[in-house]
């Protein structure tokens, strides 16, 4: 008998894009079929385009239950990949592996925790995964980005649960960084902190966090880059 | 008639414990099958290269090998194997003094696919099964102690890190296949044996996890000790921590932090923090004061500034790591880390890797200092004009004189004082026993 785990067929990772949603100028998710592979809300994929040499990781923007696996991406004007990405159309092929990353929730957290989600730009992403996957969790969520449009898919979410910061317009429900927002919040002792997005904002916020009292366990992050 | 002359095999191997273990098990393979182990420089029939590829200085280090050993031995098989063999896989092929270029994941096989060389058949390495846990325990080993592999593959995916591109997604090898290895290797005469795997704190086989596996493996019957490969520093429960009570498992940790900066940490995507080490460091040293700590550090990693590598010279002055394993940040082609701004200069690199390299040294002196009229059980290695050298249970090197053919037993020494200099320090002492 043999004791490794069943070597994945090359095809096994191939999904086929079945939707391109296009949510402002510069960012849009890919939908693909369901998930073949048993994921935690919060994790990541890697995303290589089929004959192409290059792969990045995105986080996961669907529910572990939803019909479709779902990436958010943001196009990176001078970048080698997204552009890439970005000339997909339906109908093209993909290759995503994974899952990876310990970033996420498990069932019995969400089931009986209270949480802030701090994420800036696409760093939503695995928070989206989370609230689909656990629609009764008790969650404030803080999404910081420059202008209003970028609130990706904000008719999902409670409109008590979600906190617009927006730093180049004042469309938002706090006009300024994220981290500025963050500072004049008030959290129950017993909180747990969730942060994805650009570095700069999680180093940021992880020390407002800590300024505020809260211990470093209770602070959960996932840097993009 | 001339009779067959038996065959001749060498090997050389870099990189890590666990193709140290590989190895070792493939000469235990050779041996068994009638092949007489040689060095390179002795003409041999086969010689095999097991690669590492962990560091670009691993890849130098590897292709240097791989072209003294093709050279020493123009007629030989030459087999390439280990990481740089997947990471390199087409480059290597590609190569005329290379015969076979075999994978991680079919390395076991290698004994399999020389002999159907030397029988005229015509066998593709691909062909070979994939089986990271096909090794036989070691029988003829070039160590005193014996790794058990438990574990292979990472599904961390640290920036910086190759590793899981190379040695594959984590797998967990059976709690019962564990068991009867360690078993076996004990059978076969090992005093020590040394828990390996890629990421082995985060085994999984079913619901027994690393813990739970290692207390089944401390139940075994038999005089031997255990110690633990190189781990990363999260997910440690309070039962890790008691099991260090019993008198069997050694009381030393190689525990990876990497950098003290919490900013450097993140951008390694590391699972821990600062302060998570830190608890785990009071945690086992509250209930073993002398437990001894090594480390791994990377220095110069993207966007690394003056303030972070303080913290992480601070971090190793507050740890008393005895000794640090120091890596310079080399770029590793297709990770996440390659595309990171503010790639540090190589100058620099240097100046921070000598920083905590004398200081490294400082903390081992001072540790050593702590065992001076202290009794260690070490277990002899090697006998060289009547000096013996092993390791005490703190994983600390010992001399002492002996008389007469000692090797692999386990002597109890009272240590007098320290000798050698950096990384070169140990401690002498007389046998108490």
């Amino acid at each position: 008998m043999s004791l490794m785990k069943p070597d994945m067929k090359m095809d096994e990772s191939f999904y086929k894009i079945e939707e391109i949603r296009h949510l402002t100028g510069e960012t849009f998710s890919l939908k693909l079929p369901k998930a073949r592979f048993a994921f935690q809300a919060g994790q990541h994929i890697s995303l290589g385009i089929v004959g192409g040499n290059q792969s990045r990781e995105y986080s996961i923007y669907s529910g572990v239950n939803d019909d479709h696996l779902e990436v958010l991406i943001k196009e990176v004007e001078q970048g080698y990949f997204t552009p890439r990405l970005r000339k997909l159309r339906p109908g093209n092929m993909v290759e995503v592996h994974g899952p990876f990353g310990k970033f996420g929730m498990e069932p019995e957290h969400a089931a009986t925790g209270k949480f802030v989600f701090i994420a800036s730009g696409t760093g939503i992403a695995p928070f989206r995964s989370i609230v689909h996957t656990f629609p009764e969790i008790d969650y404030q969520l803080i999404h910081g980005v420059r202008y209003s449009k970028e609130a990706y898919d904000r008719n999902e979410y409670a409109s008590d649960r979600y906190t617009l910061c927006t730093s180049r317009d004042k469309n938002g429900d706090y006009h300024g960084r994220l981290t500025g927002y963050l500072k004049s919040c008030n959290f129950a002792p017993d909180t747990q902190f969730d942060l994805c997005g650009n570095s700069e904002m999680i180093f940021d916020a992880l020390e407002i966090l800590k300024r505020k009292g809260f211990d470093r366990d209770q602070i959960h992050c996932e840097v993009y880059f | 008639m001339i009779p067959n002359k038996k065959k001749t095999v060498a090997f050389k191997t870099l990189g890590c414990r666990l193709n140290q273990y590989e190895t070792d098990a493939l000469v235990t393979d050779f041996s068994e099958a009638g092949y007489d182990l040689v060095d390179t420089n002795s003409s041999p029939d086969v010689v095999i290269v097991n690669t590492c590829t962990v560091t670009n200085q691993s890849d130098q280090k590897s292709r240097t090998v791989i072209s003294q050993a093709a050279r020493k031995t123009k007629n030989a098989v030459v087999v390439v194997t280990g990481c740089m063999a997947n990471n390199f896989k087409e480059k290597l092929e590609s190569q005329e003094n290379i015969t076979f270029v075999v994978e991680n994941s079919r390395k076991s096989s290698i004994l399999a696919l020389v002999d159907a060389h030397f029988s005229g058949e015509i066998l593709h390495p691909d062909k070979l099964p994939q089986d990271v846990f096909r090794y036989e325990p070691v029988r003829k080993s070039l160590h005193t102690r014996s790794a058990v592999k438990i574990q292979d593959g990472c599904d961390n995916f640290c920036t910086f890190c190759i590793i899981p591109m190379v040695r594959g997604r984590a797998v967990s090898r059976p709690v019962a296949d564990v068991l009867e290895s360690v078993r076996k290797t004990i059978g076969n005469g090992f005093k020590e044996i040394v828990i390996t795997g890629v990421n082995i704190g985060r085994y999984q086989d079913g619901e027994s996890r690393f813990e739970d596996l290692l207390a089944k493996i401390l139940e075994v019957p038999g005089d031997f000790r255990v110690r633990i490969s190189s781990l990363e520093p999260d997910g440690f429960g309070d039962d890790f921590v008691q099991l260090f009570a019993n008198p069997k498992l050694m009381p030393h940790l190689h525990l990876c932090l990497q950098s003290g900066s919490e900013k450097t940490l993140l951008r390694m995507r590391r699972m821990y923090n600062v302060e998570q080490f830190r608890k785990t460091i009071n945690r086992f040293r509250a209930v073993y004061s002398d437990f001894n700590f090594t480390t791994d550090i990377i220095v110069g990693f993207p966007g690394e500034t003056d303030d972070e590598f303080q913290q992480t010279l601070d971090a190793v002055n507050e740890f008393k790591f005895s000794h640090i394993h120091t890596f310079k940040y080399s770029v590793r082609k297709g990770t996440r880390a390659e595309r990171l701004e503010n790639h540090i200069h190589e100058k620099v690199k240097n100046a921070r890797s000598l920083l905590v390299r004398e200081l490294s040294v400082g903390n081992k002196m001072n540790y050593f200092k702590s065992f001076i009229g202290q009794t260690e059980n070490v277990l002899i290695e090697k006998i060289t004009q009547g000096i013996a050298n092993g390791y005490g249970q703190h994983y600390i090197p010992v001399r002492f004189k002996v008389s007469g053919e000692m090797k692999n037993t386990v002597h109890s020494v009272t240590l007098t004082e320290i000798r050698g200099t950096d990384e070169e320090m140990y401690l002498f002492g007389e046998i108490s026993n």
